[in-house]
């Protein structure tokens, strides 16, 4: 089935035809949300709403862009909003543990990593780095690198997901890539790894 | 070793900067092989761009995960889930005026049952002598009350 015959099956509810969006693209979605919450659990409970949301307004898609752009970007959308809300409920609930004295249990486990294998450790370490790096890149930096580096797209169709120009994305992944080279710089003069 | 590495650094400036736009083959031929030519001098350079190449193979390592085989049941499941929901609360969305419409109805008949209850003649006189005891100062005025407990 083509990408117009997928589009109007599942604008008239064809689940069979929406099974087959699933399996195409399934691992293209999970993949993008990855690269922005770093979790894979995360990553495929948002890669489920991407798709209820696409069968949901699949009847407003108009059919002027492709099927993966239209994918790619409620999938970065949800994933940042995902990242928006975890960063504030951990500052409340950090607040709360300043106020009450306690600490989250699954935060302990996490903290705790000392019953690992040394090599785990680094390899964790060496992830946590990247992540973090990662997560502190402003927004677009961030959506631009993700692209790229996680799904390998060319900067063309990453201008038509984010909706900019094309010397707009090569603005942004240079800059992404500097202030992640800063970053390791810096951890990298601390032995922080 | 360490003065070796020192004297580099003397020689030559670190081109950290660089370093992580070589590993993507971003660089000019010219400052590519400039880059090489440092890198064979530099131990410094040479440790950080492993320090990277460790960092973006994380990437590597971590992209393409594995498809999980229940993601389309477990979509479906959502799927009806929210269906039935919404099926549900089409139903909500007609019976709850429906049902507000309707105690508002017996509201107002309640209300002019007993408005015509208390227009007639029975209930008036029972009225006017209940507002009679409540008027009872009418009858002895409060200096003259004050004055007895005197």
């Amino acid at each position: 089935m083509d990408e117009s015959g997928l589009t109007k099956g599942i604008q008239q509810g064809d689940r069979k035809a929406f099974q087959i969006l699933v399996n195409s693209y399934q691992r293209m979605v999970v993949n993008t949300c990855l690269g922005i919450v770093h979790s894979q659990e995360d990553a495929e409970d948002l890669a489920q709403d991407v798709f209820l949301e696409i069968f949901r307004t699949a009847e407003n898609f108009r059919g002027d862009a492709k099927i993966s752009t239209w994918l790619y970007r409620i999938a970065t959308n949800r994933s940042l909003n995902f990242v928006r809300n975890k960063k504030r409920k951990g500052f409340f609930q950090s607040l709360e543990e300043t106020f009450t004295g306690t600490k989250n249990r699954t935060r302990e486990i996490s903290e705790n990593r000392s019953d690992q294998p040394d090599h785990n450790i680094t390899d964790q370490q060496r992830s946590d780095l990247l992540h973090r790096a990662i997560d502190r890149l402003p927004e677009k930096q961030r959506i631009a690198f993700t692209l790229n580096k996680y799904e390998e797209l060319p900067y063309q169709q990453i201008a038509e997901v984010m909706e900019i120009s094309l010397a707009s994305v090569e603005s942004l992944i240079h800059r992404a890539k500097k202030n992640l080279q800063e970053q390791l710089l810096d951890c990298y003069k601390k032995k922080c790894v | 070793m360490v003065s070796y590495i020192k004297s580099n650094k003397m020689k030559t400036k670190c081109i950290h900067k660089d370093l992580i736009f070589y590993l993507d083959n971003e660089l000019s031929v010219e400052k590519k092989i400039s880059v090489e030519k440092h890198l064979e001098e530099c131990a410094d350079c040479r440790s950080f761009l492993a320090f990277v190449r460790d960092e973006m193979q994380v990437i590597e390592n971590e992209k393409n995960p594995e498809a999980s085989p229940y993601f389309f049941t477990r979509l479906s499941a959502r799927l009806d889930e929210k269906q039935v929901y919404q099926t549900q609360s089409q139903w909500a969305k007609l019976a709850q005026p429906a049902f507000f419409s309707l105690v508002l109805l017996a509201g107002i008949y309640g209300g002019l049952k007993l408005g015509s209850n208390a227009s007639s003649p029975l209930v008036n006189q029972q009225t006017s002598s209940g507002v009679q005891m409540l008027n009872d100062f009418a009858a002895e005025p409060i200096e003259s009350f004050l004055l007895d407990e005197l």
